[in-house]
Order: C-alpha cells, then sequence, then structure tokens
C-alpha cells in the first residue's frame, strides 16, 4: 500500500470539498435504499463528521497506535446507530466510487488497489472493536423518562431509568437521541453519581432553535423512552493528589461537577474507599476516597471542595436550591453562586473574573465544565495566577450541536 | 429517438447484407421478382433508414451536450467527467441536489425556531423587569398609604395617656398593615391579570402565525415538489422529521 499515493488522491479528492461527502450518501442511498432511515433527514452535520473523520484516518496513516485507537472508537460508537457489519461492504463501495469519480484520469487499477485495502483494513479494525464491545455491553440503553421538570425557561432536568442499568464514572457523559426527532443525537452528562435505583438526571438547557434541546425540554413527558448510547469522555475525578478541589460550572455545565461532588459525598461516607456507589468506575478508576485508605471518618477526609455556579441572571441558577442543600449536609463544600448581569445578593460578574478575584487556586486541582468561551476563559486566567495545566480539568460542550 | 437502438444490433441490415439479397423468383416461368419479398425488403430498408435517421439526431444532441460540458469546463464550472455509467451518475447528482434542498429546509427550519425562542427569551425577560418594577411601585404605594393610614388613626383625637397612647399605637400598626394588605393585594391582583391577559395574547398569537406559516409552506412545497425523487423521499423528509413544523425558507420575510 503505497500511503503517500492515496495522501495525494485523497488531496486531490478533498479538493472538491462538500461535494464528495454528498456524492458518496447519494451514492450509497441509491445503490442500498434501506441505509437512509440510519441519517438524519438533514445531512449536513454529517457530511461534515465523515469528512473529519477521513482527514483524520488520513492524517495519521502513519500513526498507528493512533489510528487504530481512533478507528476502535468510532467502531464502537456506530453500535448505537445500528451498524452492522454487512454495512461496512456497501460503505467501502460507494467510498471507492466516489473516490474514482473525483480522482477522474489519476484513478487506475492499482490505486483503486490500494483504497480497497486501505478501506479494508479501516472496516476491519472497527467491525473487531464493535464486535469486542458487544460482548459486555448492548449497543445502546433505553432510558425511560420518569421525571421532567422545567427548572427554568431554559432548562429542564430529566430523571431517566436506563436498562439495564448505566455504568459510568461521574464525569462522563452520553449520546442521547429522543424520538421526537430520530437520528440526531447529543451529549449530555450524568448529573448525579451512580444510584442504586439506576436512574441518571441530565440537565438539559435549550438552544435557541436546536432541535435535539428544544424536544428534550418542551415535549419530554414522563413515559418518553430515549436511546442513550455508551458512556464517553475522560473528565472525573483525579486519583488522590492531596489538593482541594475548585470546581467552575457555567450554567449546566453542572452536571458532571455535580455527579462527581455527590461521588466525593459518597466516598466520604465510607471509610472503606469509594463508597457502594463507585463499581462503575472503570479499569483505574480512581477516588478522593483513596487518598488515606483507612483513616476516613464520615465526611472526615474528603477534600474541600469549591463550586462556584454561574448564571446569567439570578432566575437561571436553576440548581441552587439542591446545591445549598448538599453543602449544608457536606461541611467541605462551598458553593458560591455567581450571576453574570441583573440583581443578585452574592457574587456578580463573569465567572472567571470571580473566580480569580475570590483567591488564589494554584494549589487545587481544578475542575472546568460548561460553554467553551467561559471555560477556555477559566483556564486561560487560572493559568495566568499560577495554576499548572497539569491540576486543570476540563469538560468543553464545544462540540454539541444544537 | 429511442436510445433503445444504440443496442440493439441483431437483425440489422449490413452492406455485405446487400449483396447477399436474393428474392424470390416469380413463379409460371414469367421474369421478375415476388411482390410479396420485394416488399417485405422494403420494409426493412424503411425500418433501417427511420434508424438511421434517429441515430444521427441522437448523435447529434449528444454532440452539443458533450461541446456544451466542454464549454462549461472550461468557463471554470464544475462539468467534468464521463462516467462509464451516465445514468447512475445522473441519479447521484439528482439526490444530492434533492438532499441539499432537504438540508437548506431543515437548517431554515432551525433558524426559524431559533427566531421564535429567542424573541420569546426577550419578551419574557420584558415582561419579568416591568412586573419587577411594577412590583416594586406598588410595594412603594402601598406603604405610603399605609403609613398615612396610620398616621390619621394617631391623630384621630389629641394626646392619650401612656396606656392609651401604646393602644393607639397597636391600633395604628394595625391600620397600617390592613391598608397596606388591602392596597397591595388589589394592585397585585390585577397586574397579575394583566400580565398573564399579555401573555395568553401573545402566546395565541404566535400559534396562528406558526399555523399560517405551515400552511403556506405546506403549499409551497406541494408547488416545489414535483419530481418523485423529491416527493417522496425528502420534502417530505423535514415535516415527518419535524425540526420545527413551524417553518422553512418559503416564510414571509424569511
Amino acid at each position: 500500500m503505497d500511503v503517500a499515493r492515496l495522501r495525494a488522491s485523497f488531496a486531490r479528492i478533498a479538493m472538491h470539498g462538500d461535494e464528495v461527502p454528498l456524492h458518496f450518501y447519494s451514492d450509497l442511498f441509491l445503490k442500498h435504499p434501506e441505509t437512509r432511515i440510519m441519517f438524519p433527514v438533514s445531512m449536513q452535520a454529517q457530511r461534515a463528521h465523515l469528512v473529519d473523520a477521513l482527514v483524520r484516518v488520513v492524517a495519521s496513516a502513519d500513526n498507528a497506535d493512533n489510528l487504530t485507537a481512533f478507528l476502535r472508537d468510532l467502531g464502537r460508537d456506530h453500535r448505537k446507530f445500528g451498524t452492522l457489519a454487512g454495512h461496512y461492504e456497501a460503505v467501502g463501495d460507494s467510498l471507492l466510487a466516489t473516490f474514482a469519480y473525483f480522482c477522474g484520469d489519476a484513478w487506475d487499477a492499482e490505486l483503486a488497489a490500494d483504497w480497497k485495502a486501505a478501506y479494508e483494513l479501516i472496516a476491519s479494525v472497527m467491525t473487531a472493536a464493535a464486535s469486542e464491545d458487544e460482548q459486555h455491553r448492548p449497543a445502546f440503553w433505553t432510558g425511560t423518562v420518569v421525571a421532567a421538570e422545567r427548572k427554568t425557561f431554559d432548562i429542564a432536568v430529566l430523571t431517566v431509568r436506563t436498562e439495564p442499568p448505566l455504568e459510568y464514572v461521574p464525569g462522563q457523559s452520553v449520546a442521547v437521541e429522543s424520538p421526537a426527532r430520530p437520528r440526531l443525537w447529543r451529549y449530555y452528562s450524568m448529573a448525579n453519581a451512580p444510584r442504586a435505583d439506576g436512574t441518571v438526571d441530565f440537565h438539559v438547557r435549550l438552544i435557541d432553535g436546536g432541535a435535539v434541546s428544544m424536544a428534550l425540554t418542551a415535549r419530554t413527558a414522563v413515559g418518553t423512552e430515549l436511546r442513550i448510547g455508551p458512556p464517553v469522555g475522560a473528565l472525573r475525578l483525579s486519583a488522590s493528589t492531596g489538593r482541594d478541589v475548585l470546581m467552575v460550572a457555567g450554567s449546566t455545565g453542572l452536571a458532571p461537577l455535580k455527579a462527581m461532588i455527590e461521588q466525593l459525598a459518597a466516598s466520604g461516607q465510607d471509610p472503606g474507599g469509594l463508597g457502594p456507589d463507585s463499581h462503575g468506575q472503570g479499569p483505574g478508576g480512581q477516588g478522593p476516597g483513596g487518598q488515606s485508605p483507612g483513616g476516613q471518618s464520615p465526611g472526615g477526609q474528603a477534600p474541600s471542595v469549591h463550586l462556584f455556579f454561574g448564571a446569567r441572571t439570578a432566575d437561571d441558577l436553576y440548581d441552587l436550591p439542591d446545591l445549598e442543600k448538599l453543602a449544608a449536609e457536606h461541611p467541605w463544600l462551598t458553593v458560591v453562586p455567581v450571576v453574570a448581569d441583573g440583581r443578585f445578593g452574592g457574587q456578580t460578574g463573569l465567572l472567571p473574573d470571580v473566580v480569580v478575584r475570590y483567591g488564589n487556586w494554584s494549589g487545587h486541582d481544578a475542575y472546568l465544565a460548561g460553554p467553551t468561551d467561559m471555560v477556555q476563559d477559566a483556564s486561560v486566567r487560572l493559568s495566568a495566577a499560577g495554576m499548572p495545566a497539569t491540576q486543570m480539568h476540563v469538560e468543553d460542550f464545544g462540540w454539541s450541536e444544537p | 429517438m429511442t436510445s433503445d437502438a444504440w443496442y440493439d444490433e441483431q437483425n440489422r441490415l449490413t452492406p455485405a447484407g446487400l449483396l447477399d439479397v436474393t428474392f424470390p423468383l416469380t413463379r409460371w416461368g414469367r421474369p421478375g421478382y415476388e411482390a410479396d419479398g420485394v416488399r417485405a425488403f422494403l420494409t426493412e430498408v424503411h425500418a433501417e433508414m427511420v434508424r438511421l435517421i434517429n441515430e444521427r439526431a441522437s448523435l447529434w444532441q449528444e454532440v452539443q451536450r458533450l461541446r456544451r460540458r466542454i464549454l462549461g469546463k472550461e468557463n471554470g464550472n464544475d462539468a467534468i467527467l464521463f462516467g462509464k455509467d451516465d445514468a447512475h451518475i445522473h441519479a447521484v447528482r439528482i439526490l444530492s441536489s434533492a438532499q441539499r434542498t432537504a438540508d437548506r429546509y431543515v437548517a431554515d427550519a432551525q433558524a426559524y425556531s431559533g427566531r421564535l425562542t429567542e424573541e420569546a427569551r426577550v419578551r419574557r425577560d420584558e415582561i419579568m423587569a416591568q412586573a419587577q418594577q411594577h412590583a416594586d411601585m406598588l410595594l412603594d404605594e402601598a406603604q405610603t398609604r399605609a403609613r398615612a393610614a396610620a398616621v390619621a388613626a394617631m391623630n384621630h383625637d389629641g394626646p392619650l395617656p401612656e396606656t392609651d397612647q401604646e393602644r393607639r399605637a397597636v391600633q395604628a400598626e394595625l391600620a397600617y398593615l390592613r391598608t397596606f394588605t388591602e392596597v397591595y393585594r388589589q394592585h397585585l391582583k390585577i397586574y397579575t391579570e394583566d400580565v398573564l391577559r399579555t401573555i395568553e395574547d401573545w402566546e395565541s398569537r404566535e400559534r396562528a402565525t406558526s399555523r399560517d406559516i405551515v400552511a403556506g409552506n405546506r403549499a409551497a412545497d406541494r408547488q416545489a415538489a414535483g419530481g418523485p425523487v423529491l416527493d417522496s423521499t425528502f420534502v417530505s423528509g423535514p415535516r415527518a422529521g419535524g425540526a420545527g413544523r413551524s417553518g422553512h425558507g418559503r416564510s414571509p420575510g424569511v
């Protein structure tokens, strides 16, 4: 396989921009009409995803480890869409036909054979990862909404019971599909530590014009069955560092951080370490409970946690009562509500400003979640104030589409 | 012109075949060919000529088409390539353009619903700010009135002995509170009803507008959806998918 030649031809194909994925999907749907149902009505975002994936594969073609990890993730991720082994062949055919079309005269038998071999390799890594994944977890979970509360005009909290129970680490998120918006998946973080009854909370913020967020906030009644993909995301409480914790949550960025606080609360109550709720942690799962094994009194040794919870107006502090209750129960937790504009008895201003004004956090572990701008701004300000990058853990919701 | 003629290579009259033609002789020894046989041959020649003329016309069209394409390419258009199976490529193009239409519809619907939500948000903020302002005003007014009522109760009849003065003070306080509560309650009731009415009005107006737009779009869709591909596969998509039924590109002012 001549990687240089593949790259050169890909560069030539890529010049045609959006025409390429457009042609590919049309070719696929004409040859295999049954695959159309697996995609949303608007294919705009889908085409961008395809191009991103192709660019990534071609770019990392000579970094086997990197590429394999990416393709394995991709293969596992495709299970929730109902992708079957047979679909890979259909996709390969259409991909090659598309490449041939855009390569024009430069397409020859040798190039075709090279692309075919490359695609077969890609497909085999993806299908292998998918079938391994199949051994120990479902393609998706069915989540029945057991409570739906519209907290503000913009924000709803959905409580969902999953079948089978979802195993995850607090801080992770899942892709969610609403029956009102088939084939549109959006990521939401679980807002609680795993519970005995298998329910999870999602904090859903209405994005103007957002097809999915609108359906989830306004049209999701108790009893609605959502589809939920496997837990993803690297945000989690890091191993016992002995440092105290700073959390900065912008709006519904609160969700993963609240789950972590609950995890801390649960582990603090269990002198043995992580507590009964920690079984969802994968290999290498860590918790601050491990920082002084055997030496914990209930609620005693947990690190002190400062949570800054920011919103535009006081009314948008949708989960404040619950957080204040948690703070009252756990002396190690301090909640600082912050409001950007409007009247408010507490801290006012932009969240990153308030955080750095409040104190020196350089000796803390920081967890930041919320809108991309806020998260970026906060991490820049914190590192300017002396916090090492290694102590900062970030969940950035920038990739969520409307 | 039938494109089938391209592939119907059997039973064609060839130049060599022409040389090999034999006609049945007339019976009874008279010289000449049998009329039916000649007529059959003429029929065949006729059919062949029709085919040739059609082919020529079709080839001429093809030449024109290719010429246009080459010109298009020279003018910088993205017209390229002569695939082996042109029909499939043609179908891919039609489907692609239908997909683009569907994408645009969904994007328009999303933009429209985004604007609606944004407007609703702005409107809500206005109402809330107004309510807050109004409540502050009512509170001030009620306090002023109640204070006046208390003063009136105090000054009801001249100075009083110590204990009586205390009694009066309590009465005054009561009068203040009673008046304050009464005034405040009435004002608030009227105001709340007013706000609710405003919201209801606004809601029903929005609903009516959405209905109009949906109706308008349906009509527009029916017009736009000429081809079967558009009609069955795609244009119905955004409606069924429902990413905001309340309107796509054809709504007035969009």
